[in-house]
């Protein structure tokens, strides 16, 4: 009796799914388990819903190898648990492809992917070593790491000196859990490398209460702020800048700051602030310009303009521009019907795809399935964001020696 | 017609103090006994693995926080932080070269001595003050596993665990991690329910209802707490360990987090403090039904063709799940074990209930 709701509710979603599947062809799936409804809903509106604008796009266009593709989404509520229901649940109907877009899920789903061989997606979440493709053969952090992140950001201060770092005071703010922890260790190493000073400032969770911090670091005076910070972060941070009085342009804040963002510190207050990012920021892209004219003026948008209007949006259509393209590349070397195996082919022969200037330029191979780990670092003036550097990656070395170091302890 | 009783009555001891006083229920457990050790062979992969196997894991720790909370009565707010120390313990000693028999017990034990040392300090404090002192370890639990990569495995924080093997057997089939977790729910549970005839558990229960009035009558009640704490701490940090061991197959802080926690006290409670019926219910809505809300959801906009935003809906499985919840514990605030209790209890003498009177 105990497990008969289960049943008949396992029952009443087959049933759902069997009669859902049978009516379409064989369509090249990519199995989107995002969290929708906790944490991480920041940004996966944004980023889901250019996935599936991207998805009619190109359907509209006659899909990949004239097959048509198709994107699937469903909620985890960033609960590892629920997430390899989704992922094994996905994997049973023929999707090969997964992204979860959430650090603690794309965790939990990484060994299943290893031992099934599905391709696991993870830009811009889960664990920064699995760029490193000897290890990692299933596993792609298309985008940068936030090892390399970190260390472009000290590459654009550099340059700002002049090339010389000495005596310089770089200041680090981060929420302090793995994700803002996790520069830490390159920062030191820079540090060590290029003699610049760093001050290091870690911020309890969720990031509402950073008085301390900025008062301590009112005292100390660096030069230039790194910061670690998401969503609402940003916001109380600008806040307590103007309160002590450190100027906007002093911050540089890693990829996760949005348009909502920008409003909520208030765009005039926000001018001078700064992002490192792997996407081109902005609603004026090519690619989005394309789908507002095919789909939203033709009243078939997946979701609200307003949307689109948003850098995650951008972001997305990067991903999942990375994900088709793949697909593309992989029927162009081993024809239809795409595998897992011809798939990771074809991520593996991108080379300095930019998606039609959406983003930094990558190029996967079976050693790095960063592709490269390029960004670059924007400023807010006011209105739009404005480029202050060309994609750069800077100490690559050092960032491999770390991801090397880190990567090499998997599966001991 | 369904228990054929016209009630029960006991003639001797021996009857009144059986785990099963009627032989309905008996085979009632039997034949889900016997169902689960079918389920392999029966029941798709996909539910087998996804479903079950975290639910029986789930049930297992839940009744180990029921023993605590449902049958001492002491509210416990930190007991992810409880199998995390088992979790990370165990899979530490298995890195470690350890036979995962032997790190399993470590893992319950390491569990055991921190929620029993813990308790030592909380249970100078009772009922609400209580819960807070819980919630500080689970905050304390969740700072440590943040700030010592030793622990956790690196600057990402995850620790892989080895393969799990017991008796020299390697386990690495769907089967084999049910059957391994299929085994130590139904352990518990025989452990439950006897502990409902026992000196302890009568203890317990006194404790529970009024702690003087148990020390007024010879019952030890801090001794008995703290037992009631180093008790289910050991159930907590097997059954973290295993989670990690058999689905997981990594641990990672935020597995055991604070939501977790709350989680675990959600399941107790929507179950039925007390019940152990109700802590299989319980689980299974806490944990299985988002899930199987959100697929029924999604199968119905894509039958229907429905156009609907994937925000909107991601948020009707929680708005109708948050209502499930407030329903339930409308129509019965004892739970879901009280709920299935009451239908047993009509159904007893049904259809010859005017006997009763």
């Amino acid at each position: 009796m105990k497990c008969f709701n289960k049943v008949l509710a396992a029952l009443a979603v087959t049933g759902g799914m069997l009669s859902g599947s049978l009516a379409a062809a064989e369509p090249f799936k990519i199995g989107i388990c995002y969290d929708l409804s906790k944490a991480y809903t920041f940004a996966t509106p944004q980023v889901s819903q250019a996935a599936m604008d991207l998805a009619k796009l190109i359907n509209m266009k006659g899909g990949i190898g004239g097959e048509p593709v198709e994107v699937i989404v469903r909620d985890h509520g960033n609960e590892p648990q629920r997430g390899i229901e989704c992922y094994s649940r996905l994997s049973r109907e023929g999707v090969f492809v997964f992204d979860t877009l959430s650090t603690p899920v794309s965790l939990a789903v990484l060994p299943r992917a290893m031992e099934d061989g599905n391709i696991l997606m993870q830009s811009l979440v889960g664990r920064g070593d699995a760029v490193d493709g000897t290890v990692f053969d299933w596993v792609y952090p298309a985008g940068p790491t936030y090892w390399g992140q970190a260390a472009n950001n000290i590459g654009y201060i550099k340059q700002l000196h002049d090339g010389d770092l000495t005596g310089v005071k770089v200041a680090f703010i981060y929420l302090d859990y793995p994700f803002g922890q996790e520069p830490i260790e390159i920062l030191q190493t820079l540090a060590e490398k290029e003699g610049f000073e760093l001050l290091l400032y870690p911020v309890p969770l969720p990031g509402s209460d950073q008085s301390g911090a900025w008062s301590k670091m009112r005292r100390d005076n660096p030069d230039h702020v790194i910061s670690w910070l998401l969503g609402g972060g940003h916001v109380v941070a600008s806040k307590e800048m103007q309160r002590n009085r450190i100027p906007m342009d002093k911050y540089i804040s890693v990829n996760w700051l949005n348009e909502v963002d920008i409003a909520n510190i208030g765009a005039e207050a926000a001018t001078g602030l700064k992002r490192g990012t792997n996407v081109v920021g902005g609603p004026d892209v090519p690619l989005r310009l394309e789908i507002i004219s095919e789909l939203y003026d033709k009243g078939q948008g997946s979701g609200p303009l307003a949307n689109t209007q948003d850098v995650y949006y951008n972001t997305g259509l990067a991903m999942y521009s990375i994900m088709f393209e793949a697909a593309r590349k992989a029927v162009e070397l081993h024809g239809l019907p795409i595998t897992a195996q011809s798939y990771k082919a074809g991520l593996e022969s991108l080379e300095d795809f930019d998606a039609n200037g959406l983003m930094a330029p990558i190029t996967i191979t079976a050693e790095d399935h960063g592709g490269g780990g390029k960004t670059r670092i924007e400023m807010w003036d006011g209105e739009s964001w404005v480029p202050q550097t060309d994609w750069i990656a800077e100490y690559t070395d050092i960032v491999w020696e770390v991801v090397k170091e880190s990567s090499s302890k998997y599966g001991q | 017609m369904f228990y054929r009783l016209s009630g029960v009555y006991h003639t001797s001891y021996a009857s009144d103090s059986r785990i099963f006083k009627v032989p309905a229920d008996r085979n009632l457990a039997v034949f889900f006994l016997l169902f689960g050790l079918a389920a392999p062979f029966i029941v798709p992969s996909i539910y087998l693995n996804s479903y079950m196997l975290p639910w029986l894991i789930w049930t297992a720790a839940a009744l180990g926080l029921n023993l605590v909370t449902g049958w001492a009565g002491q509210l416990h707010l930190g007991y992810a932080a409880v199998m995390a120390v088992g979790a990370y313990s165990a899979v530490h000693a298995a890195r470690f070269g350890v036979p995962w028999e032997f790190a399993l017990i470590i893992g319950g034990l390491a569990s055991s001595v921190i929620g029993s040392l813990f308790a030592f300090a909380a249970l100078r404090v009772k009922g609400l003050y209580l819960a807070l002192t819980t919630l500080a370890m689970q905050f304390i639990m969740d700072w440590v596993l943040h700030h010592s990569p030793t622990v956790t495995g690196g600057s990402h924080a995850s620790l892989q665990s080895p393969t799990l093997a017991l008796l020299g057997q390697p386990i690495t089939s769907d089967a084999g991690f049910y059957y391994v977790a299929f085994g130590w729910c139904v352990l518990v549970t025989i452990f439950m329910l006897n502990l409902k005839r026992t000196g302890l558990g009568r203890a317990l229960v006194a404790v529970r209802e009024k702690d003087y009035a148990a020390a007024i009558l010879g019952v030890n009640s801090f001794y008995y707490k703290i037992l009631a704490f180093a008790a289910s701490s050991f159930i907590a940090g097997v059954s973290g360990a295993l989670l990690v061991a058999t689905f997981f197959f990594l641990a990672t802080p935020e597995q055991f987090s604070v939501a977790v926690s709350i989680q675990a006290l959600a399941m107790v409670i929507v179950g039925g403090l007390g019940s152990i019926i109700g802590s299989y219910f319980g689980v299974a809505l806490i944990l299985l039904v988002p899930g199987v809300i959100n697929n029924l959801v999604a199968a119905i906009a894509h039958t229907l063709g429905a156009q609907v935003n994937v925000e909107t809906l991601a948020h009707i499985p929680n708005a109708a799940y948050g209502a499930l919840i407030v329903i339930i514990l409308l129509i019965e605030p004892l739970g879901l074990g009280k709920l299935y209790g009451n239908i047993r209890e009509y159904l007893m003498v049904w259809p010859f209930d005017q006997f009763r009177k």
